[in-house]
């Protein structure tokens, strides 16, 4: 007989494995699910705006459909009883959101440990929260968290009439410091009015789609905000394309690998059996950095600079690609 | 004095200028073109200090600060601006070449004011005859004092 080993996701390993407790609909397309450790042990505190990635599909069977996605836990962290996400539904997804939504209370799941990507800055005299449509859910985390310990927090809140998640519990956590607005015409004249009148020590922190964060983060600098006041959370990296296939050379050891369209570069060193530190595993977070010798890299990544991007020495091998035939990497 | 030397970024929305002692004539009009907001004091003392702090309380996120004079009143004007959350990107420091410096005796938190050539003081609240280092507080606007001969046998 035959031990069926569970299949871990590179994304989560080093995690565990938790049960889910509860699953509630927000909204007609929005569901918040808490997970608890199966025994009832605690469960790792976490910063404000953290995230956990969460296996989806079969972890046993190899040839299902299997895939990690992150998602902001939304509570405050501080000494948590339970981990608690919401998940919009994306109908033409990867499977991730579905996956999450077919969750039911007594499923288990593989996570990762929390993550911060999205903390807090400790200097912040007050904090201006800003967040769109799902964009809320790391928001929601500062808001309970500034609730918690009594800092000063205030939030702009857009979403369409129908969609707010977690607006009841916003409105009692926030009070008058709750602006919530349907329309972009309403949230540009708010937002023009808070931009201005932000004391001193403000810092701001900002998430939602890319096109809308692009936008406040470019109006804040356009009104004097300096780098270090701006704090953004991207939860979607746009969807890139299969991309071209490609070779690469591992210098150290000589040995080259094919990189076939659809696949990414990371998956196939992970293959070969190598170790490379990761964690968004969407060309976010930084973590999967490797050093380039010769060729061009196809950066797709939110992470380099466009300077760093420009001195093709290095690359994020869980997005990015190449735009020569070859490349040779310092591995 | 800023406006000749320093061209604020295009996209501030103010700039409060600070200057100490005895640097060159403030100019009364705007900086840049911009609304600017002159403030002059002979020294970096507490009522100084506070009337900063009460313009900076006032103020909104989108301003930049300019501070000119002595090294030791740039050093607690910048403290003070950054207690009351104002980030190195949003600071100008331009410091008159120094003479003096603020030792911060890491005994008794005493300041003393001592010639930036010296290496050794006596400390004005407990007397420890201090060493002076270079090792720099932004915190307290002052460098790090120390018993000069704690590691001696007596």
């Amino acid at each position: 007989m035959t031990t069926l080993q569970p299949i871990v996701h590179p994304a989560v390993e080093g995690g565990f494995q938790l049960e889910v407790t509860s699953r509630r609909m927000q909204t007609e397309s929005i569901v918040t699910i808490a997970f608890r450790d199966p025994a009832g042990l605690p469960l790792p505190s976490y910063v404000p705006g953290s995230h956990l990635v969460v296996q989806y599909g079969d972890a046993v069977q190899a040839d299902s459909i299997t895939g990690a996605n992150a998602y902001s836990l939304t509570g405050s962290g501080n000494t948590p009883s339970e981990y608690s996400i919401s998940v919009l539904l994306i109908e033409d997804g990867a499977g991730g959101s579905l996956a999450m939504h077919r969750l039911n209370v007594g499923d288990r799941v593989w996570v990762s440990r929390p993550r911060s990507a999205f903390a807090p800055a400790a200097t912040a005299r007050h904090q201006l929260l800003i967040a769109a449509g799902i964009g809320i859910t790391p928001v929601l985390s500062h808001a309970r968290y500034a609730a918690e310990w009594g800092t000063s927090a205030s939030l702009i809140y857009v979403y369409r009439r129908g969609e707010g998640a977690h607006a009841t519990e916003l409105r009692e956590l926030l009070g008058p410091a709750l602006t919530e607005c349907h329309d972009r015409g309403s949230f540009q004249q708010v937002l023009a009015d808070k931009l201005v009148t932000q004391k001193l020590g403000t810092h701001l922190y900002v998430c939602g789609p890319p096109a809308f964060m692009d936008s406040v983060l470019g109006q804040a600098r356009d009104l004097g905000w300096p780098d270090g006041r701006l704090h953004s959370e991207a939860f979607t990296a746009g969807e890139l394309d299969a991309g071209d296939p490609f070779v690469v050379r591992l210098a150290r050891s000589g040995v080259k690998l094919e990189v076939p369209a659809g696949v990414s570069l990371l998956e196939v060193l992970e293959k070969e059996g190598r170790r490379i530190p990761n964690m968004c595993r969407k060309g976010i977070c930084g973590e999967c950095e490797i050093p380039v010798l010769r060729g061009v890299p196809q950066h797709r990544d939110l992470y380099l600079s466009d300077s760093e991007k420009a001195e093709n020495t290095t690359m994020m091998c869980c997005v990015s690609r190449s735009m020569d035939e070859e490349l040779e990497l310092d591995l | 004095m800023c406006s000749a030397t320093m061209p604020p970024e295009p996209r501030v929305r103010g700039v409060i200028c600070a200057s100490f002692g005895a640097t060159g004539d403030t100019a009364d009009q705007g900086v840049g073109g911009r609304p600017g907001h002159h403030l002059r004091w002979a020294s970096a003392n507490p009522d100084s200090l506070a009337e900063l702090g009460a313009v900076l309380e006032q103020s909104c996120v989108g301003i930049r600060l300019m501070i000119n004079g002595p090294a030791a009143d740039v050093a607690a004007a910048a403290a003070v601006a950054a207690e009351h959350g104002m980030l190195d990107e949003e600071m100008t420091l331009r410091v008159d070449e120094d003479e003096l410096r603020i030792l911060v005796c890491g005994h008794c938190r005493t300041a003393t004011t001592v010639p930036s050539r010296a290496t050794e003081v006596d400390c004005q609240g407990c007397h420890t005859s201090l060493a002076v280092t270079d090792h720099f507080s932004r915190r307290l606007g002052g460098y790090l004092g120390f018993s000069a001969h704690a590691e001696e046998a007596p």
